[in-house]
């Protein structure tokens, strides 16, 4: 215990200077959502690059948190899903399910260009599509996998902080 | 009022046993189910008029050899009579219902339940040690017949017949040792001999007699570690037997310490009252453990038995140590506390054993594990068992937590008064009261919650039907004397504090019809107030709960979040050996559960696994720890002395006249 407190006031505060506030990308969402946005992660068929990378988004360096953006346990509690991967048979229903229980008004980011369209697993025979196959995207972010940055500068659009 | 009712409840109750034996199987159950209920009913009357002070007396010289038959009712009596009589009412209005399958019906168990209400009639009112015992022992004869009365379909049913036939029995040589040698030192076997005969004693003799009628009366009502039949007994009798045995019978067992205790040894030394304090606030711990991981619905009531007996004896065991050291009214208020529990509990627990009878009619099991669900298919029973276990969750709303709350009040208030020994006892008694009241409300939950509400668990709880209606009827009964006993218990206190002057006299320790005084302290609640209050509350917030729901126009129906895997099955639900195993593993030193876990790997590859079996299993400690060694060295014993019966004619002479030889020796030599 008292090394672990000693390692957190050695190591000090390793967060990035946060940059100018992007423009907003939903504004009548992020109006609605009021700088404070429930995040619930789905991973649909994802290779776990992006995971690796979305991790890194909401860790001490990137912070995401600090934005307003926020992930949870459970759709019911979400406002946003953040989808990764493209849409796998297995994961079809799952995702259709999870969508019909974010309360409204949700918003679905597509993340990767796995989820945006299928990337190098388009045509693949246990793949059904993209996101925007399955369920209505509202924001995408690029990248195979999108770095930190993207993921928190896209997030910011969304609370709009 | 006394004179008429008590004969014909005697009166009833044996035509009710007579119709049992003759009338063929048609009639037979109906007749025997009304008369016993009118007995019951009339006892009631009985017990009620001898409380309002109508005492009476009868003296039968030829009905017994030698002594004659006595019987008396005093408030006391009448008390444990009337509840006894309640309980009888609903239990045989219930058992018309629940003894038309199994078997129940024939003419043993339809005889025996009269037989058994009247032997526990005689008991409160028998006045003479002779009278007593007879009827103490035919309440015994008469129960013991009815546990075993589903011997064909259970092998348990067997063992729990032997283990209570043996308890029971052992119980009634140390009371008769007791007894006996006192009326042999008062050279009087009525108990107004015993009375006047009492002060004359030495201390060590009474203190010799209280402990041997201790003993006794404690197997009796289930104290710790005299308790083992009870969880065993309880369960495997009938339902409708196991509300008479866990709601009237037992309580005699109480009766029988206060009467012999307070009334006939006139009190007596504290170290009598202390061991009645420790054995009951074990037993009320003990029980309330055992209660809360318990898996099988109906042990789990026996062992809450075993709780609330635990906390009466709490209660007398107060009141005796509290008159000793002169708090008069502090110990009427402790009696009068153990008393209207007595009642509480007779009340909730003839409700709750009825209902737990329904489950099984209903699904053909008592394992909780695989109960749940019932809400949908047994809704009457669903709500009789919930009032039931509200009542005894010490709960406002409930009974219970009336006569907790004045026996908590008794605790709290004797540090000023009593010297060190009080002040020292009190505090443990105190958390003891609070551990088992807390224990009794996860017990309680559980009972509910993983029995009635979600799923079923098993295809018998699928398939459950709800009780007919006169079982219906005697748990309504049951539950309409619960409510009126929690809402207005001002109604019966009056009555109450003649029968605790009996044993503690002094002025009535709780008044008032609505707010309840305590007198000499400063503590009231009422109850009827308390309920109204929460009735408002639940209702007020319910209704502006409604409304601010409704406020927003935009509806939605979603289907049940299941992770998105599609519907979720009954094996995902809490079972009750789930639910209780967190407390399992706090009290692990106490209850020591017996785990086994065992993994199979398939064939080919010793890290394939194949199947896993889990058991686990919470047994009776003190059983096991206590009873086991001595069964063991009994049954060791009992082998070796087989050695000394080989078959021969010439050994078995050879031993009698070596016997006789010895025998006239030793005479000659004493002599």
């Amino acid at each position: 215990m008292r090394d672990l407190f000693r390692k957190i006031r050695k190591t000090g505060r390793v967060a990035q200077d946060a940059p100018r506030a992007p423009e907003p990308v939903l504004p009548e969402r992020a109006r609605d959502l009021g700088g404070s946005v429930q995040i619930r992660h789905v991973d649909a068929g994802s290779c776990n690059g992006c995971e690796v990378e979305i991790a890194s988004a909401f860790g001490p360096v990137y912070d995401a948190e600090r934005y307003g953006a926020r992930q949870v346990a459970s759709p019911r509690h979400a406002d946003a899903l953040l989808v990764t991967g493209p849409v796998t048979r297995n994961m079809e229903m799952a995702l259709r399910r999870t969508y019909e229980a974010v309360p409204e008004p949700k918003v679905v980011i597509a993340l990767g260009d796995c989820a945006r369209n299928c990337g190098v697993f388009a045509e693949a025979y246990g793949v059904v599509g993209a996101v925007g196959d399955v369920v209505p995207v509202d924001l995408e972010i690029p990248g195979c996998p999108p770095e930190p940055e993207a993921i928190v500068a896209a997030l910011r659009g969304l609370t709009g902080r | 009022m006394t004179s008429v009712a008590f004969p014909a409840a005697l009166g009833l109750t044996l035509l009710a046993a007579v119709a049992g034996l003759v009338l063929p199987r048609g009639p037979r159950r109906v007749t025997a189910g009304v008369l016993t209920a009118g007995g019951g009913a009339a006892a009631v009357v009985a017990g009620a008029a001898a409380m309002r002070g109508g005492d009476w007396s009868a003296r039968l010289p030829g009905l017994l050899p030698l002594a004659g038959a006595r019987l008396a009712l005093d408030p006391l009596g009448g008390l444990f009579l009337a509840v006894t009589g309640a309980v009888a009412v609903c239990a045989a209005l219930y058992g018309i219902g629940y003894t038309r399958h199994g078997g129940l019906d024939g003419r043993v168990p339809q005889t025996m339940v009269p037989v058994f209400l009247a032997a526990m009639t005689l008991v409160p009112a028998a006045a003479s040690v002779s009278t007593f015992l007879l009827a103490w022992e035919l309440m015994a004869l008469a129960s013991l017949l009815l546990v075993v009365a589903e011997h064909r379909s259970r092998d348990e049913v067997r063992a729990a017949g032997l283990w209570y036939a043996v308890m029971t029995h052992l119980g009634l040589v140390v009371i008769l040792g007791g007894l006996a040698g006192f009326a042999a030192a008062a050279h009087s076997e009525s108990f107004e001999g015993l009375r006047a005969a009492a002060d004359g004693l030495p201390a060590a003799g009474r203190g010799a007699v209280f402990l041997a009628v201790f003993a006794g009366f404690a197997s009796k009502a289930g104290i710790a570690p005299l308790h083992v039949w009870l969880p065993r007994a309880h369960p495997e009798a009938p339902s409708h037997v196991s509300a008479l045995m866990s709601a009237a019978m037992v309580n005699l067992g109480v009766y029988g310490i206060v009467r012999v205790g307070f009334d006939l040894l006139g009190g007596g030394a504290a170290w009598w009252w202390l061991l009645v304090l420790a054995a009951g606030g074990a037993s009320a711990l003990y029980g309330i453990l055992q209660a809360a991981v318990a898996g099988d619905l109906k042990r789990l009531l026996a062992y809450s038995t075993c709780e609330n007996m635990g906390l009466v004896l709490v209660g007398v065991g107060a009141s005796g140590l509290f008159a000793v050291s002169g708090a008069r009214a502090l110990s009427a208020l402790a009696l009068t506390a153990a008393l209207l529990h007595i009642v509480n509990h007779a009340g909730f627990k003839t409700l709750l054993f009825l209902a737990a009878g329904s489950v099984l009619h209903g699904t053909g099991t008592r394992d909780l594990d695989a109960l749940g669900g019932l809400r949908t298919t047994m809704p009457a029973t669903t709500a009789l068992f919930g009032v039931g276990a509200l009542m005894a969750s010490a709960l406002p709303l409930g009974n219970g937590f009336v006569s907790e709350w004045l026996l908590l009040q008794s605790l709290i208030h004797a540090l000023p008064s009593g010297g060190t020994l009080t002040a020292v006892t009190m505090p443990p008694a105190v958390a003891v009261v609070a551990l088992s009241a807390g224990l009794a409300i996860a017990t309680f939950v559980k009972a509910f919650g993983v029995g009635f509400l979600a799923r079923p668990r098993s295809s018998a709880a699928e398939r459950a039907r709800e009780a007919p209606a006169p079982m219906l009827a005697g748990m309504a009964v049951a539950a309409l004397c619960c409510v009126l006993l929690a809402i207005s218990p001002g109604a019966v206190l009056p009555a109450l504090a003649r029968s605790v002057a009996v044993a503690a006299p002094g002025p009535d320790a709780v008044t008032g019809p609505v707010t309840l005084h305590l007198t000499g302290l400063a503590g009231t609640m009422s109850p009827l107030l308390i309920a109204a209050f929460l009735l408002v509350a639940v209702v007020g917030l319910l209704a502006l709960l409604r409304v601010a729901a409704t406020r927003r126009t935009a509806r939605r129906r979603a289907r049940l979040w299941d992770c998105g895997a599609g519907p979720m099955s009954a094996r995902m639900e809490y079972t009750a050996t789930s639910f209780a195993e967190p407390l399992q593993r706090v009290f692990d030193d106490v209850l020591a559960p017996e785990t086994d876990l065992d993994v199979t790997p398939l064939k080919e590859s010793a890290y394939l696994v194949n199947s896993v079996t889990y058991r686990t299993r919470v047994g009776d400690r003190i059983e096991h720890r206590l009873y086991r060694p001595v069964l063991t060295a009994a049954a060791r014993a009992g082998e070796a002395a087989r050695g000394l019966a080989n078959g021969s004619v010439h050994r078995y002479v050879g031993y009698g006249f070596y016997t006789f030889t010895g025998l006239l020796i030793a005479l000659a030599v004493i002599r």
